[in-house]
């Protein structure tokens, strides 16, 4: 099976609980298919999909605003973009929809983003309710989850969701054909050669 | 007795000694290590190796002594050039049965003529695998089996057997000898194995696949047709009444058991103790597989040897044949196995020579590559040249020997070519000096032959027809030092290599010795580096060209860039294309495919342009960058945003964390230094990647949580400030603009980025203050940088192929294959056409045409006037 390997990037507000999302994802069942990185801004994960291995290289951005300017660095030649928000907090959803808007105008074409409401284990203090978000997601077309990243809740299920947008790799075949060929000319043709 | 004639004797030894060493590595090296499961068939492949080196060795005495009495004069001159080693016969001629492009049909043209055991290696287009493709005997149905050759990450290996090897070659040259899962030996053909010289090998070589329908292939079909067995036996009984009666003079010398002080007594006789008791080992082993075989004794210049205890003498070998394997052996080795030592001399004396009358010291790599390009005029003079040297009495060997040493001490290089080429060029000497006089038991070279043998291999890598480089000498300097570079820059090693001009003589001689018998485990990756950095700096070839002119003109026009950016950008841009031209192209010899598994490949190809294009303007480049920040004042201004920043409290660059204390900091300052002086972009990331590690391990030891990019980026801002280094700048954009960008997507790029991010948050730092934002200019560079570095992809562009043409050939009988063709910009269709038919050895080039096919669009070039680009 080939690997594939695909840059996704993680936006969202500082303390939404980005990393803690992804160290989820990367660490919660310990297997061969996780190769050790040296921090928790950059993690790797591979899931297997269809016919295709799906090398997940995430990339954790920094939340502040003073780093907002860095952000197409992180999110450029991404194949998906997981955006975090935090359910207890209405500003958080705000900063999403700033992030939704630039990636929209800035972002790679075909960029899968994918919105995850985290810290649903502490529904009772919400303050985004879940039909708002998931009307928002469905307007840019969008994956919508609600996560807990605390209580391991829907966070491979996030990751799944993004592995089965993914468009498949099509075989290209013009390498085949996109060259000059020395054949001989048909037989109706002159024999002379140039 | 003078003391000149001692000293080529000791170098003698060591130069033996040496082989020895190298050769018993080689073989353990290659035996154990490469061994995935040493099972039974492996202890039988060594005891074939063992074997055939034997019968190789009874071989070379017999012909030599043949030439001996047919020829006074001669004095086993002659014979000495037969010795040239199974794996540089393969390494030499693989234009011959190294035909990746073959189609299955032709090889079954080629092969069915063929006795059982040739082959051809190509690749299958069905399997999509390297093949071998083994005539079998007739009375098999299927005279030809194709054996799939497995390609793993670093490793070549047939199916089914355990065995891996580093390359093809090595693959090739080990079923020579063993045949493992294949019906039985592989076989050179006739005319590649009677070959007794350099020279022979390349009119072989020139052949190329022309070479099974030649005169020169056909001629010495009939000898092949004799039963090598017969002509074995015979010579085995006529050899065995020779053996004890008379001691042969060729081959090298034996092994000497030496105390510590003689070791220590020379030059070149130091160190190596600690590889005695491994040849030991091994040799006890070869006593027990092949018979009697004891350890050897000298005699003949044991006069000059007083002070040395020689061992007892042992009885002669034992050759039995019990077994198919040793007559599958025999059919392999045995003509080859003529093995003497001339050829030796051809390629070292000549230069040895012609050095003692240069006061300088000639790096040995060019001056092997300039004797073995052997343009026949020099061969000519080379020869005389060593042939006058042994006309003369004993005088010039000692010149020989001492200039080697004089090499050796001159050039104070802990650089393994050189101690390797001193150990031949006294090895050498020691030949001469055997020829002229002395004579040697066979049990002295039974293991001496067999040694150099296997030394041959690794060191005559650099095939013939390898460029020299005369105008190169500085970068040559420079080269060879890399290659033991792992994480050590370049200035340290340069200053390393002055110091050593104080270290005592032995220590120094020590060293040498170390890293030429590490040089024998080099491995195919380093190898083939080595190889395009020393074609890139040969004039001679394109690629070469290419890279020469590229770099000169890129030190004289500093104009010609309006940006230190803009500059970097090109020089990915050339080094994505020469890159891709080396892939494509069929000017590296041997072919990269042939020792580089598929997938490496590009990795490899990376590695080498760092080294010839990087390496030479890695400082040219910085002093540009730094001119053009110069020039337009950000430079001056980094240094006060930097000085601004280190004011700051941890706090307020937003770090939440525990902060590195400054004992740390010097630390990362250290390390961020050492990443300065390297000048492969891969290096400096990993070097960035240690130091980002440094920093998590501080901030978790002191919370035991996982920290993400939210607290990461400022404390990597912090600590980039606390650093105090504008050159980082300098550093990153190097990186950024000159990785490979399929490792931008990794983790070398994510922190690669961070740290651009931190370094852009520094620079604009008083802004930033003012506005808590970064500048929307910065915005822009980051937008355009983005663009810039995910257009240039790893796959080729058009541009990429400007000045080649895939030209795909299709037969009726073979079916297609594909070469790609250098051409000039406006070369016409005839040209082209004329280019094509040579080099798909059309035999009526009028009856076909060029045509240009476009996704599926086929058009005849039957009137097109030129080709453009």
């Amino acid at each position: 099976m080939a690997i594939r390997e695909l840059k996704v990037c993680l936006l969202g507000d500082t303390g939404v609980g980005k990393s803690s999302v992804v160290c989820r994802f990367v660490q919660d069942h310990f297997d061969h298919n996780i190769s050790p990185t040296i921090g928790a801004s950059f993690l790797t994960k591979t899931v297997p999909c269809g016919k295709e291995l799906h090398k997940f290289l995430i990339w954790d951005t920094a939340g502040q605003e003073r780093f907002h300017s860095l952000a197409p660095m992180y999110y450029r030649g991404s194949a998906a973009a997981v955006i975090v928000y935090d359910i207890t907090k209405m500003d958080t959803f705000q900063t999403l929809k700033k992030w939704v808007k630039e990636l929209k105008e800035h972002g790679p074409e075909d960029i899968v983003v994918a919105i995850a409401g985290n810290k649903s284990d502490l529904s009772d203090i919400r303050e985004v309710p879940v039909k708002e978000a998931k009307e928002y997601a469905e307007s840019i077309s969008a994956i919508f989850i609600e996560t807990s990243a605390r209580n391991a809740v829907n966070i491979e299920e996030l990751f799944q969701k993004i592995s089965r947008q993914i468009p498949p790799l099509d075989p290209q075949e013009y390498e085949k054909t996109d060259a000059f060929k020395l054949t001989r000319p048909p037989p109706t043709s002159s024999k002379r050669c140039c | 007795m003078s003391t000149e004639l001692v000293k080529p004797c000791q170098l003698d030894r060591t130069g033996s000694f040496f082989k020895l060493i190298d050769a018993f590595a080689s073989e353990i090296g290659e035996l154990k290590q490469e061994m995935v499961q040493p099972g039974e068939s492996a202890d039988e492949d060594q005891d074939g190796s063992r074997m055939q080196s034997l019968a190789e060795d009874v071989e070379s005495l017999f012909l030599q002594e043949m030439e001996l009495k047919s020829s006074a004069r001669d004095s086993g001159y002659d014979s000495l050039k037969r010795k040239i080693s199974i794996l540089d016969r393969l390494i030499q001629t693989h234009p011959v049965w190294l035909q990746l492009t073959m189609s299955d049909e032709e090889a079954i043209q080629i092969l069915q003529r063929q006795q059982p055991g040739i082959f051809i290696v190509r690749k299958s287009a069905k399997l999509q695998k390297k093949i071998i493709s083994l005539r079998l005997g007739n009375e098999i149905t299927t005279s030809i089996r194709d054996f799939p050759i497995k390609e793993s990450q670093f490793t070549f290996s047939l199916e089914g057997s355990g065995i891996s090897f580093a390359d093809l070659f090595r693959l090739v040259a080990f079923y020579c000898i063993s045949r493992d899962v294949l019906p039985f030996t592989l076989r050179l053909p006739e005319a590649i194995v009677v070959a007794k010289s350099q020279a022979d090998l390349e009119q072989v070589s020139k052949l190329g696949v022309g070479f099974w329908n030649s005169s020169l292939f056909n001629n010495n079909k009939d000898s092949a047709v004799i039963p090598p067995n017969a002509v074995k036996c015979s010579r085995l009984g006529e050899l065995k009444k020779h053996i004890p009666r008379e001691p042969l003079s060729n081959g090298v010398h034996s092994l000497h058991t030496r105390t510590p002080s003689e070791l220590e007594c020379s030059q070149t006789n130091g160190a190596l103790c600690f590889v005695n008791p491994l040849f030991l080992e091994v040799h006890q082993q070869a006593k027990g597989a092949g018979g009697s075989l004891k350890r050897p004794k000298i005699q003949d210049s044991s006069a000059q040897k007083k002070s040395r205890v020689p061992p007892p003498r042992p009885p002669p070998p034992v050759i039995q044949k019990p077994s198919a394997l040793q007559d599958q052996v025999k059919q392999v080795s045995m003509p080859q196995t003529s093995s003497c030592l001339k050829q030796h001399q051809d390629n070292t004396m000549g230069p040895g020579l012609s050095h003692s009358k240069k006061t300088t010291p000639v790096p040995p790599p060019r001056l092997k590559k300039r004797i073995s390009l052997s343009e026949s005029e020099q061969s000519k003079k080379t020869v005389q040249e060593s042939r006058d040297t042994e006309m003369q009495s004993n005088a010039p060997e000692a010149v020989v020997s001492r200039t080697s040493e004089k090499d050796m001490c001159v050039s104070k290089r802990l650089n393994a070519n050189t101690t390797l080429n001193a150990t031949l060029c006294s090895q050498n000497a020691m030949h001469v000096q055997q020829n002229g006089g002395g004579r040697q038991r066979l049990s002295d070279m039974s293991i001496s032959t067999s040694s150099s043998d296997s030394l041959d291999m690794d060191r005559t890598f650099p095939p013939p027809g390898c460029p020299g480089c005369e105008d190169s000498s500085p970068e040559d300097d420079y080269g060879p030092e890399s290659d033991s570079e792992t994480m050590a820059p370049p200035l340290k090693l340069k200053k390393k290599r002055s110091t050593s001009f104080v270290l005592p003589h032995i220590v120094k001689t020590q060293f040498r010795k170390v890293s030429g018998v590490f040089s024998s485990f080099m491995t195919p990756e380093k190898r083939m580096i080595k190889r395009i950095a020393e074609v890139s700096r040969d004039k001679r070839t394109y690629f070469g060209c290419l890279v020469q002119d590229y770099i000169s003109f890129l030190q004289e026009n500093k104009g010609c860039h309006v940006s230190g950016t803009d500059m970097l950008q090109t020089v990915r841009q050339f080094m994505t294309q020469v890159k891709n031209y080396l892939a494509q192209s069929s000017e590296l010899d041997p072919p990269i495919e042939s020792l580089i598994p598929e997938d490496e490949i590009d990795v490899v190809l990376e590695k080498a342009m760092h080294k010839c294009i990087l390496k030479p303007l890695k400082g040219h480049i910085e002093a540009c960058l730094k001119e053009f920040l110069e020039l337009n004042g950000s430079w001056k201004q980094l240094k006060e945003n930097l000085q601004l920043a280190k004011q700051k409290t941890p706090q307020e660059l937003g770090v939440d964390a525990t902060a590195p204390d400054s004992i740390m900091i010097e630390k990362i300052r250290h390390k961020f230094h050492t990443m300065q002086k390297m000048y492969s972009p891969e290096k400096k990331v990993m070097l960035l990647l240690r130091i980002c590690k440094l920093i998590y391990t501080v901030m978790e030891n002191n919370s035991g949580r996982m920290y993400g990019a939210d607290d990461f980026l400022p404390m990597l801002t912090f600590v980039v400030a606390q650093c105090g280094m504008p050159e980082l700048d300098l550093e990153i954009d190097y990186m950024m603009e000159l990785l490979d960008p399929s490792l931008l997507h990794g983790e070398g790029g994510y922190y690669l980025t961070s740290a651009y991010g931190a370094m852009s948050l520094i620079k604009n730092f008083q802004e930033e203050q003012a506005a808590r934002m970064l500048s929307s200019e910065t915005r822009n560079t980051l937008h355009q940088w983005h663009r810039r570095r995910t257009t240039i992809r790893t796959i080729p562009t058009v541009d990429d192929f400007q000045n080649y043409l895939r030209v795909a050939f299709q037969e009726i009988i073979s079916g297609c294959t594909a070469k790609t063709l250098m051409v000039k910009p406006y070369m016409t269709t005839a040209e082209v056409c004329e280019l094509c038919a040579d080099k798909f050895r059309v035999q009526e080039p009028d009856s076909y045409a060029l045509s240009s096919s476009q996704r599926k669009q086929v058009s005849s070039w039957h009137q097109t006037p030129t080709l453009k680009k």
